[in-house]
């Protein structure tokens, strides 16, 4: 892995220049939230740099809500995400085993994944509900995107980890050979290291990963109709996922489809012509969620479907907090 | 483009002929605008242009790519629109998908095949495939179940598979009328009829939920193991890709993995029959 330095007033330039042949997002604080905004002359200097997490998860940019899947190209412009968070990056890693599987990958997915840089954060801060390192994964960027990215001492340190990553530097006139000094480095592993600590303090009685399938998959009825009983099926900690991606087909004339995400929380995401639902009940859509993401996904693919954004929590109009449901179940 | 190009895409085909099975179940004959073909077991998605799709396996012979048909009984929006459809009308086309039967572990075997109502579809395209490999099985015997006797299909293909060496048809409905001859009660009391050589034998079920429970406890009970008892699985299957979640059952997405399962893959996943 390669890391470079560029002071921040330099990487705002390059930037700039990088304007008219790419289209660039990165997340810029407002009022009420932090997220991605395509980026322009004056919002380059209001980049917020390494905090998590932009409201909007990264899938968005690869799976819209709503998109004509058989109408061909969506778009040709080269696309740099600056600012992902590992939580969601990672969460992008595991989409792409579904959508570019051995057997059949995506076009519209793969298509916007090929022309799409991905510049991760690493997140120097946390958030109430931020749990990723209790599911084993790092608030710091990792090969999953081509290039991380953590602002220090006004100087940017890049780290690069693909060959899609070196070509964007290239185009972007950053020397490969800047290496960041020795003190920033120190300052960056110190913040990292803070980060952790806070994020294992804050999260300490949430169970892991594989031990919440083992108590999802051993959990009786109860406790789901119990939380679901502040279910309003909305759907909304679907839409937030970032690694939640089932979608409806709509057809439109001319034989043509429409994709439109759609939640195994809403009624009916199962029910067949003749009338069958396997989930009917509101507390089974409710327990399908985690069934799925912590039991069922897990044997079928390597990497996680839950990657501990907790963007689920703060979403929910039911105050739903599935981490204590969880820690409800270990207890 | 994905590697085998946009799969979400219909293929168009015109409806040539459409065939009364019973009051409510019509066979479509499909002409592709290019060949098509698939394995016997899995499925393709039909396309009513505008209006949605549905899933289904062909009830023709997989050997046949120029033309091939789909049995379809009148149960939702997407199938009660199908049955308004005439001849010189297009339908569109996607797939195949999944995992069809397993016709090597047939061989030299002894083959039970139990199906009810509509079931017979995706049994039909099996038999046609099993009386081209013939010379490779002991033989096929054939449950089939259905209502009443106008709800029996396919009644000159019955006939023709009495006719043909190595297979036999028993069948049976639920309410006789003064012409039925054969067996009355649900498909399952004909599996008291059926002598096999159980050992060396594999099973095939395929129809409504609640039949396919049944059928499958039977033939549990009578000696067959787990993994020779071939189950098509019928979820919300959508696209047909294993990616929009729609027909997940446990662990398995049954497009993609199924739908033809062993009961021993299964018999663990939630929600099976339902």
């Amino acid at each position: 892995m390669n890391r470079i330095a560029i002071p921040r007033h330099e990487w705002d330039e390059r930037l700039n220049q990088l304007l008219s042949s790419f289209d660039l997002f990165a997340p810029v604080e407002n009022d009420f939230s932090c997220d991605y905004v395509k980026l322009d002359a004056e919002t380059i200097p209001e980049i917020t740099y390494n905090k998590p997490k932009p409201v909007t998860p990264l899938k968005t940019f690869f799976l819209p809500v709503k998109e004509n899947v058989t109408a061909g190209s969506n778009g040709n412009n080269p696309v740099v995400i600056i600012g992902a968070p590992n939580c969601d990056v990672m969460a992008l890693a595991f989409l792409d085993q579904i959508y570019l599987d051995n057997e059949y990958d995506d076009p519209a997915y793969g298509a916007r994944r090929d022309r799409t840089t991905i510049i991760s954060f690493d997140c120097l801060s946390i958030q109430e509900h931020c749990h990723c390192t209790t599911y084993s994964i790092e608030p710091v960027g990792n090969k999953h995107s081509d290039i991380s990215l953590a602002l220090v001492d006004d100087q940017v340190i890049l780290s690069l980890f693909t060959k899609k990553g070196e070509t964007f530097l290239e185009q972007m006139g950053v020397v490969v050979a800047n290496t960041p000094e020795e003190t920033v480095l120190r300052t960056l592993q110190n913040k990292q290291k803070e980060v952790k600590e806070l994020l294992s303090k804050q999260n300490n009685s949430i169970p892991g990963y594989e031990e919440t399938g083992q108590l999802v998959e051993a959990s009786g009825d109860e406790i789901w109709k119990k939380y679901a009983s502040d279910c309003v099926s909305c759907g909304a900690c679907s839409a937030i996922c970032p690694s939640c991606s089932c979608f409806l087909l709509i057809d439109r004339p001319g034989f043509e489809k429409i994709r439109q995400l759609d939640t195994c929380q809403y009624p009916g995401f199962e029910r067949v012509a003749g009338g069958e639902d396997a989930l009917g009940p509101l507390s089974e859509r409710f327990r399908n969620r985690y069934m799925c993401k912590y039991v069922w996904k897990p044997q079928k693919y390597e990497l996680k479907a839950c990657t501990g954004c907790g963007r689920c929590i703060e979403s929910c109009i039911g105050q739903i907090n599935k981490n204590e449901l969880f820690m409800e179940l270990s207890n | 483009m994905g590697k085998n190009g946009n799969l979400y895409k219909p293929l168009k085909c015109e409806l040539i002929k459409v065939i009364d099975e019973s009051p409510l179940i019509k066979t479509f004959v499909l002409v592709p605008q290019q060949d098509f073909s698939f394995a016997t077991g899995q499925f393709i998605e039909v396309t009513v242009d505008g209006l949605g799709e549905a899933p289904f396996t062909p009830s023709s012979s997989p050997l046949q790519t120029d033309q091939l048909e789909v049995t379809v009984m009148k149960t939702g929006y997407v199938t009660d629109h199908m049955h308004t459809m005439q001849p010189g009308e297009l339908m569109g086309i996607r797939g195949p998908f999944g995992r069809g039967y397993p016709l090597e572990k047939f061989y030299n075997k002894e083959v039970l095949i139990l199906g009810g109502g509509c079931g017979f579809a995706p049994i039909r395209s099996l038999l046609y495939n099993l009386i081209a490999i013939s010379d490779k099985l002991r033989k096929v015997t054939l449950c089939y179940g259905s209502k009443t006797p106008e709800d029996c299909v396919y009644k000159p293909y019955i006939q023709e598979l009495r006719d043909t060496p190595k297979f036999e048809v028993l069948r049976s409905v639920d309410q006789a009328d003064e012409n039925w001859t054969e067996r009355v009660g649900v498909v399952t009391v004909l599996l008291d009829d059926v002598r096999m050589d159980i050992k060396n034998s594999v099973a095939v079920v395929c129809g409504p939920p609640i039949m396919m429970k049944f059928g499958t406890m039977k033939l549990l009970e009578m000696g067959y193991s787990e993994h020779d008892i071939y189950l098509s699985m019928e979820k919300n299957m959508s696209c047909g890709l294993g990616k929009c979640g729609h027909c997940m059952m446990g662990k398995y997405l049954v497009c993609k993995d199924g739908p033809v399962f062993t009961y021993d893959e299964i018999k663990d996943q939630p929600h099976i029959w339902n």
